[in-house]
């Protein structure tokens, strides 16, 4: 075993080990919780979440359907095409105003006494995460997606910003310094030459906030700023298990198909020359796959 | 440096001048520096690599100052410099145009040309694509173009500026005898037209020859003491 191997575990144990030590202080040394957990955990999920009720997935618990609507009419439709519809309407808005701050926070295109104002507005709206912004925002704006959208926007904002303006940052000198000598303005700079040349990971990072911002978006509900949390909370508060669990079946598959749609896109806008690199579905397929396809041909 | 606001166009004006300039970051790295530029004229900067022409060029561009002596550059702050860095600074996810236009855009001002300003920009762009034969081009994004058309690109652009002055770091590497004469006549010939004056380094003193009225050698002794007709001065330290 090589020495860079061994230092690596050693350096692994030993962060176990500190970690027991802050975990035990945690739970006071009362690990006695933990006995029996997993049986009470399986017998919960057998015999309280499993079966699902499947007919949140049709129009049986939804009013004013018209007919023939059916899936398109359950709560696990319609809660999570809000949810989908808020994480959307968050990210581009947020998105749309952190890439006007955060040009004034990139050190390399403004003086110190610009960047740090602008950081420290882009680190307040981050401060809080989105659940708690939503907390805030329900007294003055009432129950339902409205407060959501906002409280998810105001944290895109920030988080975004600082993905956005790191990446400004790390930008090549020599086009920002060619683009100086000539004479072009500050904001010409930032909306011509930097944004553009950092354009492929801005949009990297826009897929990842709006992955983010769905699967954020179902805490939301929880608290009442719509969504499909709302509904799972509803049934979770009458201790119908069985119908959330369809919920969470329904989230699950969602983020997931999410996930991959986002990392094909961000594959794809990543492409640094343009080479044709494998699809994102060929990397679910083990590695020789794609060559036994390829020998096939050949013969 | 100072940038002369009040820069007029009458040709006798000398462009740049400098005057015992020492260059350097922390430590100098070349000293007793002296050089005026006329209009009109184009200006070889030979030396070893690491003795500081490109530091020598930025001086001159005012991205760093110089550790004591003066510069004065007699340009307009906005699009009176064209500068070529050694590295090109292209926008590289971009087309050819977009880079292009950058340089139309400080070029072309709207106290000039009033509402025609616009389709005077795009002409510009179009014009300084096609004299630098990468009108084909125009569309793609400037990573996908070889080394010598990402080279015409930024020429290009520094040409849609119009300037008074072009700065050109290791201007003719890249560039295959064809193209070199093809670049450099455009710009030989936008010279002349203007009025305009070209500093560029180069790291070969035979084709710094060809291509320069004359020549300054940077020089930390690595390179042979000689003086041509051509070389102005030969700076040691
Ligand atoms: N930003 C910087 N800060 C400090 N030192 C620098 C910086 N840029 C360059 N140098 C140093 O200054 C010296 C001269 O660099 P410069 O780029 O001017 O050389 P050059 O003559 O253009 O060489 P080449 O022909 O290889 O391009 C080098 O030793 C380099 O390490
Ligand atoms: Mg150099």
């Amino acid at each position: 075993m090589n020495r860079g191997l061994n230092r690596l575990l050693l350096g692994i144990l030993f962060l176990l080990i500190l970690c027991y030590i802050v975990f035990d202080d945690l739970v006071q040394g009362d690990w006695g919780k933990i006995d029996g957990a997993w049986g009470r955990f399986s017998d919960f999920v057998s015999e309280d979440l499993l079966p699902p009720e499947w007919g949140m997935l049709t129009d049986a618990y939804y009013d004013g359907c018209t007919e023939d609507q059916a899936m398109f009419c359950s709560k696990a439709f319609v809660g999570m095409l809000e949810t989908i519809k808020m994480a959307f309407v968050a990210t581009i808005l947020g998105f749309s105003i952190a890439i006007l701050i955060s040009p004034l926070a990139a050190r390399n295109l403004v003086p110190i006494w610009v960047a740090v104002p602008a950081r420290i507005i882009m680190a307040m709206t981050r401060s809080l995460p989105s659940i708690v912004w939503a907390l805030l925002l329900i007294p003055p704006f009432g129950l339902g997606p409205l407060p959501g959208v906002l409280a998810m926007t105001f944290y895109t904002i920030g988080f975004l910003g600082k993905f956005q303006y790191e990446e400004m940052e790390g930008v090549r000198n020599d086009p920002l310094e060619a683009a100086r000598v000539m004479g072009l303005s500050r904001s010409e700079i930032a909306f011509n030459v930097v944004i553009p040349e950092s354009s492929n990971s801005l949009l990297s990072q826009l897929m990842f906030m709006f992955e983010y911002n769905v699967r954020h978006g179902t805490v939301l509900g929880l608290v009442g700023a719509g969504g499909i949390g709302f509904h799972l909370m509803f049934y979770m508060e009458l201790g119908l298990y069985h119908h959330a669990m369809t919920f969470l079946i329904v989230i699950f598959l969602v983020v997931m198909m999410i996930d991959l749609l986002s990392m094909g896109v961000r594959s794809f806008v990543n492409e640094e020359g343009d080479v044709k690199r494998p699809s994102w579905l060929m990397t679910l397929l083990p590695p020789n796959a794609m060559f036994s396809n390829q020998n096939q041909d050949g013969k | 440096m100072s940038i002369n606001e009040s820069a007029s166009d009458d040709a006798k004006d000398p462009i740049v001048i400098a005057k015992n300039l020492t260059i350097g970051y922390e430590e100098p790295l070349a000293s007793n520096l002296n050089l005026v530029v006329k209009s009109g004229e184009i200006i070889s900067i030979v030396g070893p690599s690491g003795v500081g022409k490109t530091t020598f060029l930025r001086t001159i561009a005012g991205m760093v100052s110089p550790l004591s002596g003066t510069i004065e550059c007699n340009v307009k702050r906005r699009g009176g410099l064209g500068y070529i860095p050694q590295r090109l600074g292209l926008v590289r996810h971009t087309s050819v145009y977009h880079n292009v236009d950058l340089g139309a855009r400080v070029g072309v001002s709207f106290g000039e040309f009033g509402l025609s300003w616009w389709s005077e920009r795009n002409k510009r762009v179009l014009s300084c694509v096609e004299a630098m034969g990468i009108s084909e081009k125009i569309r793609e994004p400037v990573r996908r173009l070889s080394g010598g058309q990402q080279r015409r690109v930024a020429t290009a652009r520094t040409l849609a500026q119009r300037p008074k002055l072009i700065l050109a770091d290791e201007f003719l590497s890249e560039l295959d005898d064809d193209n070199i004469s093809a670049v450099l006549d455009a710009v030989k010939a936008y010279i002349e037209s203007s009025g305009a004056a070209m500093i560029l380094v180069e790291h070969d003193i035979n084709r710094a020859k060809q291509v320069s009225d004359r020549m300054l050698v940077i020089d930390d002794g690595r390179l042979n003491p000689f003086i041509e007709k051509l070389t102005i001065q030969e700076v040691k330290f």
